[in-house]
């Protein structure tokens, strides 16, 4: 998704930053970076971090955006477990270009690739 | 008791998310499917005691979650232990802890013994739709809300007759499914996360009512661009989602 809406908005971006390396791409995208340290401290569960991205974030991008990021990040807190609690296979298994993103994150030595083996 | 007011927080927040959160509170403290009100909200409090449970943050580091025994946390006082198995609690503590792990033999096994598949499937939407509402709470830095009273009654023990074996761990309605009383569940296409929870139609009915006001709509979806009701583009989105998802080790 992040790619496709990149692609539709022609904003050049490495996707290898969802992956928590910092690379070119964050810089074009409006508080990339502070959005990014949000979600991976919410998911990290580090109290002291979180409560530092969360200063922040809203120290750059004001109420509205924190509100906004808490929303979607909580969103796919819940997302990833029903993937995962249910063991359901990706959808596009056979997608050349879904093969080749997943490939390039990586994202094979995740446990739960078993699913879609 | 009045929910979800976000008095304490000094943010606003958007009237669809409190709205949303509002209803999901009510509807957890019904009976559903397959568990009565009063579990219901035992399961939510399940998950409370599983982020700061002592037992599951060793077993992730076990080389094997199904080798490692132990017990998991519990409040002082909870009555969760009465309420739940514990075979239902250690599949909240799991989901919500090292839920990359769990395996169809694990389901399996389960059923074997008695937790069926429709009470695994009610239960792990409880779950997640309980995590992220206290996921947003914390992630404003704001306390939990307090959880619902639970409602008299008994669950209705509706099983979808169209629901079938062959994808993920549980049955699930097939793509061409969405007919008659779950006609409502999809139009045309769909994605095997909209079919995970479809066992028990209501917990995908309550996902999306959620991800509707956290994220966005199924019609919103299809937007790239960026929504006017919202504050961050698409792509802010999706880099947030992205994030949340590489950082939980989800495949899919």
């Amino acid at each position: 998704m992040l790619r496709v809406s990149a692609k539709v908005t022609e904003t050049t971006i490495d996707i290898n930053m969802i992956n928590g390396e910092r690379k070119e791409g964050v810089s074009n995208l409006e508080y990339g970076e502070e959005l990014m340290k949000f979600a991976e401290t919410l998911s990290s569960r580090n109290e002291i971090d979180l409560a530092a991205a969360r200063k922040q974030l809203l120290f750059v991008a004001g109420p509205e955006v924190l509100v906004d990021a808490a929303g979607v990040a909580a969103n796919f807190q819940r997302m990833v477990r029903i993937a995962d609690a249910m063991g359901i296979p990706v959808d596009t298994k056979e997608s050349e270009l879904s093969n080749k993103i997943r490939q390039d994150l990586d994202l094979y030595r995740f446990a739960s690739a078993e699913n879609s083996a | 008791m009045n929910h979800f007011n976000y008095l304490d927080s000094p943010y606003l927040v958007r009237e669809d998310i409190k709205m949303a959160h509002r209803e999901y509170w009510t509807t957890l403290a019904s009976p559903g499917s397959w568990w009565t009100g009063k579990e219901r909200t035992a399961i939510a409090r399940e998950v409370r005691n599983a982020t700061s449970c002592g037992f599951c943050q060793e077993r992730k580091q076990a080389l094997s979650p199904y080798s490692f025994s132990g017990e998991h946390h519990h409040s002082e006082n909870s009555p969760d232990k009465a309420e739940l198995s514990s075979l239902a609690i250690d599949a909240v503590h799991r989901i919500v802890t090292d839920q990359n792990r769990i395996t169809q033999a694990y389901v399996e096994a389960n059923s074997d013994a008695g937790f069926t598949e429709e009470q695994y499937v009610e239960l792990a939407g409880i779950v997640v739709a309980v995590f992220s509402i206290d996921e947003f709470n914390r992630g404003l830095g704001l306390e939990l809300e307090p959880l619902p009273s639970p409602s008299e009654g008994e669950p209705t023990h509706y099983r979808p007759s169209q629901a079938i074996r062959g994808t993920g761990f549980v049955s699930m309605i097939p793509p061409d499914g969405a007919t008659g009383a779950e006609s409502d569940l999809w139009d045309g296409r769909t994605a095997n996360v909209l079919r995970a929870l479809t066992l028990v139609p209501d917990a995908l009915r309550d996902w999306t009512r959620l991800a509707a006001a956290q994220y966005l709509s199924m019609e919103g979806m299809a937007n790239m661009i960026g929504q006017d009701d919202r504050s961050i583009n698409r792509m802010q989105m999706e880099l947030i989602a992205g994030r949340v998802s590489s950082y939980n080790e989800c495949f899919y």
